[in-house]
């Protein structure tokens, strides 16, 4: 239980900064998501706040308390390694007692059993007590090592990309496990993942990272539904959002917006409003693939183009269609049937498309921009 | 393909068969040839440890064989207490070696500080300096400050053999060590010195072992350092043993009985750290 | 106080400054081990500084001579017959060592039993003590008892004179040298072969290429870095030998197999004028160092190369 606070956190190796004046304020009991691509500093950040990094520049505190002086041990965090980090020569109970074994954390034997008990079931690695780390699949590691991590009762949990390593039937109960237990324990947890669903489905507030800066900071439908950039947008959502170029003009007192040859719509008043404001001299419009609907036969508002790809993914279709010089990635039932290269026609929502500045690839703006953020999470 | 074609390739494969049954046939040949010139000796000298000194000199292989020489060189010189004196030695230096080379091992594997390389290369130069340049003045010095001739003495001079070889083999193991593991037993609750003793030593023990136990052997093994630095109080095996061949009544036997005994420890020894041994030997460059 | 620029320091602490206790750790763990050694070190660096003195146990009193020992050195015949010896016998042996140790490590390429216990046994004579070696080598060729000499007269040689002779010393002492230290470069070089990574051999072997072909362009590049640092460790030990000959016969018979360090161990200690003896050795220094050098850097370069080849 504790709140944890970055200020202007520099971290570099060599000449590189794996992150650059981070400032981040976590507040007690959160469960905050680090989220973003591959070389972003998730990892440096969640092993400043653990102390096993010591950063060059900038404070580390945890409640109010500067920590940058205190060593890793005597900071009360727990934390899962990505790769592990199991005790190669303990068995899995031993891993998991070790913490509590330990002078700082001591329990008695009795409590300790209690403790991974508890912990090795819902994990469910409670028939491997003996087995060696070398012993187990990844998976199975993956657990001991949560299940190391959250047998103490810390000041925060630390958890870098911890279900990273297991199959994707696991993933989900675990995912919805963790949210449970994070609730019931009260910590705060501090959660690195490049998966932007387990980003969405657990965080109260997300970060999204990218080369050693902040680049947004928010809750999970902000993200998803005002992006601050471009770049933010294509990190969440499945496919991956459309963003084509697009041209904006005033004609006859009303915005008009267009894409390519055939698209084109009038931009409601409260985004032409923010478009004019913003002084952006070109756009970029993005369209998300489950707010372009298709037809085969085409007719009055649609656009024609061809099939390029056709990707059945179970419980759905994603089609790329091809017009002009733009692709589309549109979501379709999964009962669709298409061949390549045969003629399709879409239409989309254009109550749904974000406006980004082309030059700076910030976002401006999108259609009842309040209202949407405004609604409770379903 | 016609037949004519097709008996030529297949007495093409037939000749292919026939070379490769040959080469077979003279690599292995080879290599029983090499077997006996590497272990026909040390065959030869056990053999020779149970002759008397009569069928010494007529006999190769078919002989009577007798404990005699054991008995002269154990019970009647003292080839056993320069045994034992040579254990003292070597044993001390690598205890030594251990105590204070695993953990000056570990700071070179673990921390990154100003001049690390510079120190790790110049403690394996120690390696590569010319024993007598060394022993020169050590000895002028030993025999000044009294510890010419002594336990001590000796023991300080064979870290020069022991100690850059196990911080340069052991440095290897720790370096295979995630450092994740240790911030993982920080985070624990363990200080440093207690994730050193709980979690590197046990996960290095095997390398550890076997390093030590080389670096015991090459002890044993040393020649210069005791021909010059040590006299008639201490006394080590390999210098023991030449006065036996140098002596002019030569008994062959016992010559044969003070060598088995000196190698006997070492190939024992040897067949505990096969697995490590080229790691060992190539100071950790070979992870073999 | 806060520096506007700089918020690590508050309150006069600066909290990006890493604590001189976490700081001065790596130096409390390696001191020690560097202590030992650096005391036994010490002597070398005065021996620098003797080797321009008249330093001798017969002489009650020290002078400074400057570079006359030095010029002494340069100037006596001995030294390059001592510099003669030493390379000739560092060239035979490492040549042989590793030209031979090369070919069995490569007959041990197949994976069976019998290779298994084959290495395994060769790993013995490398464990035995040099003089403990010249021990048994001395009994092998003596000539009344010696089993080499009885083998030696079915092929119809009496009295060959193994140790004891100008034309055989040299012989006898590598032989000895290869019995104990050729297993060294099988190990190493075996080593070497069963690491190569297999993707590129059935690469060239689906390309077609030949088997010289691929040994040339594939296996040998691969293998150099290992052949490299069994030819240093090599190396530098055949430069600096002196257990197996001074063992064997002190140098002799005359002054055939006075190398380096023999000549220095007669000048320091059995004419006991050590100043003398110090030039000779740390020119011998000198060789090893900048050969180790050498061979290291050259070394790391073909890793890199073989590395590029994978």
């Amino acid at each position: 239980m504790a709140r944890i606070e970055l200020e202007g956190v520099t971290r570099q190796y060599d000449r590189v900064k794996a992150i650059d004046r981070l400032s981040l304020d976590i507040a007690d009991n959160e469960f905050f998501v680090l989220f973003g691509p591959a070389g972003a500093g998730k990892t440096t950040t969640l092993k400043c706040i653990a102390g096993v990094e010591f950063p060059q520049e900038g404070l580390v505190k945890i409640d109010g308390k500067i920590v940058n002086l205190i060593e890793p041990q005597d900071r009360n965090v727990s934390m899962v390694f990505e790769n592990y980090a199991l005790y190669p020569h303990l068995s899995v109970y031993d891993n998991m007692a070790f913490p509590l074994r330990s002078k700082l954390y001591k329990k008695s034997e009795a409590e300790i059993k209690e403790a991974i008990d508890k912990i090795s079931k819902l994990m469910r690695i409670d028939a491997y007590y003996e087995r060696k780390p070398s012993q187990l699949s990844n998976g199975q590691r993956q657990r001991v090592a949560i299940g190391r991590c959250l047998v103490r009762n810390p000041n925060v949990f630390l958890m870098d990309e911890p279900l990273a390593h297991l199959d994707a039937k696991l993933k989900h109960t675990m995912r919805s496990e963790l949210k449970e237990m994070q609730s019931a324990f009260n910590t705060t947890t501090i959660y690195v993942t490049h998966d932007y669903m387990e980003a969405m489905s657990l965080a109260d507030r997300i970060a999204v990272l990218d080369k050693g800066h902040i680049r947004q900071l928010g809750t999970a439908r902000e993200m998803y539904y005002t992006p601050g950039s471009e770049f933010v947008a294509k990190l969440f959502g499945e496919p991956e959002i459309n963003i084509v170029p697009a041209e904006y003009r005033v004609e006859n007192g009303k915005g008009i917006a267009s894409v390519g040859s055939g698209i084109s719509w009038e931009v409601p008043d409260d985004v032409r409003a923010d478009i004019e404001k913003s002084g952006a001299k070109k756009i970029d419009v993005g369209v998300r693939g489950n707010d372009i609907s298709f037809s085969f036969e085409g007719g009055e508002g649609w656009v024609g183009g061809t099939i390029y790809a056709f990707e059945p993914i179970g419980n759905k279709t994603i089609i790329t269609a091809q017009l002009e010089n733009a692709q589309y990635r549109i979501v379709a039932p999964n009962d669709v049937h298409a061949s390549l290269d045969s003629a399709i026609y879409i239409k989309m929502n254009f109550d749904n498309v974000l406006y980004f500045n082309a030059e700076t690839e910030q976002f401006i703006t999108r259609h009842n921009r309040e209202e949407i953020l405004s609604l409770k999470k379903a | 393909m016609d037949t004519k074609e097709l008996a030529k390739a297949q007495s093409g494969v037939k000749y292919k068969k026939l070379g490769h049954c040959l080469g077979f046939i003279g690599s292995n040949l080879a290599l029983i040839v090499f077997a006996i010139f590497a272990l026909f000796p040390i065959i030869w000298m056990v053999t020779c440890s149970f002759k008397s000194d009569a069928e010494m000199y007529n006999t190769v292989f078919r002989f009577t064989p007798t404990m005699a020489n054991y008995h002269a060189v154990l019970i009647g010189t003292d080839y056993f207490k320069a045994f034992l004196q040579n254990i003292v030695v070597a044993g001390g230096a690598v205890l030594l070696t251990v105590v204070a080379g695993v953990p000056a091992a570990y700071g070179l594997a673990r921390y990154n500080f100003k001049n690390k390389e510079d120190m790790a290369f110049t403690i394996l130069s120690f390696k590569f300096a010319p024993e007598i340049l060394v022993i020169l003045p050590v000895f002028l010095i030993f025999q000044k400050i009294g510890l010419y001739d002594t336990y001590f003495g000796l023991i300080w001079v064979y870290q020069l053999i022991t100690m850059p070889l196990l911080i340069w083999v052991v440095r290897g193991y720790f370096e295979d060590v995630s450092v994740e593991i240790e911030q993982a037993a920080q985070l624990d609750g363990y200080r440093w010195y207690e994730i050193f003793f709980k979690i590197l030593v046990p996960l290095v023990k095997p390398g550890l072992v076997s390093s030590a136990l080389l670096a015991f052997i090459y002890a044993w093994n040393s020649f210069t350092f005791p021909l010059i630095l040590s006299g008639f109080n201490v006394q080590t095996i390999t210098i023991t043993s030449l006065r036996y061949i140098a002596s002019d009544s030569v008994h062959y036997g016992q010559v044969a009985v003070a060598a088995t005994i000196a190698i006997l420890p070492e190939i024992i020894a040897c067949l505990f750290i096969q697995k490590h041994l080229v790691r060992g030997l190539s100071f950790g460059a070979v992870k073999g | 106080m806060a520096t506007p620029d700089h918020i690590g320091v508050q309150d006069g602490i600066n909290y990006n400054e890493i604590p001189a206790k976490i700081r001065r750790r790596p130096y409390y763990v390696v001191l020690p081990g560097l202590i030992i050694l650096i005391g036994i070190m010490i002597p070398f660096v005065t021996a620098i500084a003797l080797s321009c003195t008249n330093y001798s146990f017969k002489l009650p009193t020290t002078k400074f001579v400057f570079l006359k020992n030095w010029i002494a050195m340069f100037s006596n015949k001995d030294f390059y017959h001592a510099l003669s010896v030493t390379l000739r016998y560092a060239i035979y042996c490492t040549g042989i060592q590793m030209i031979l140790g090369t070919i069995v490590a490569f007959l041990l390429k197949a994976d069976n039993w019998f290779t298994r216990i084959l290495k395994v046994l060769f790993t013995f004579p490398l464990m035995v003590a040099p003089a403990i070696a010249v021990l048994v080598w001395q009994l092998m060729t003596s000539n009344s008892v010696g089993v080499l000499e009885k083998f030696l007269n079915l092929l119809g040689v009496f009295n060959f004179p193994w140790a004891a002779s100008k034309q055989t010393a040299m012989f006898t002492v590598v032989l000895i040298d290869t019995w104990v230290n050729m297993p060294f470069v099988i190990l190493l070089v075996s080593a070497g072969i069963n690491s190569l990574p297999k993707s590129p051999f059935e690469a060239a072997q689906v390309d077609g290429a030949g088997t010289w072909f691929t040994f040339k362009t594939l296996t040998f590049p691969m293998l150099k870095p290992f052949m490299y640092i069994a030819l240093l460790f090599r190396l530098m030990a055949a430069l600096q030998e002196f257990g197996i000959i001074f063992a064997l016969t002190k140098g002799g018979p005359g002054d055939t197999l006075m190398n380096i360090s023999l000549t220095a161990y007669l000048t320091g200690f059995t004419y006991q004028s050590l100043a003398k003896a110090l030039p000779y050795l740390l020119v011998l220094w000198t060789i090893v160092n900048v050969s180790a050098r050498l061979i290291v850097n050259r070394q790391r370069q073909l890793t890199k190369q073989a590395a590029g080849i994978q």
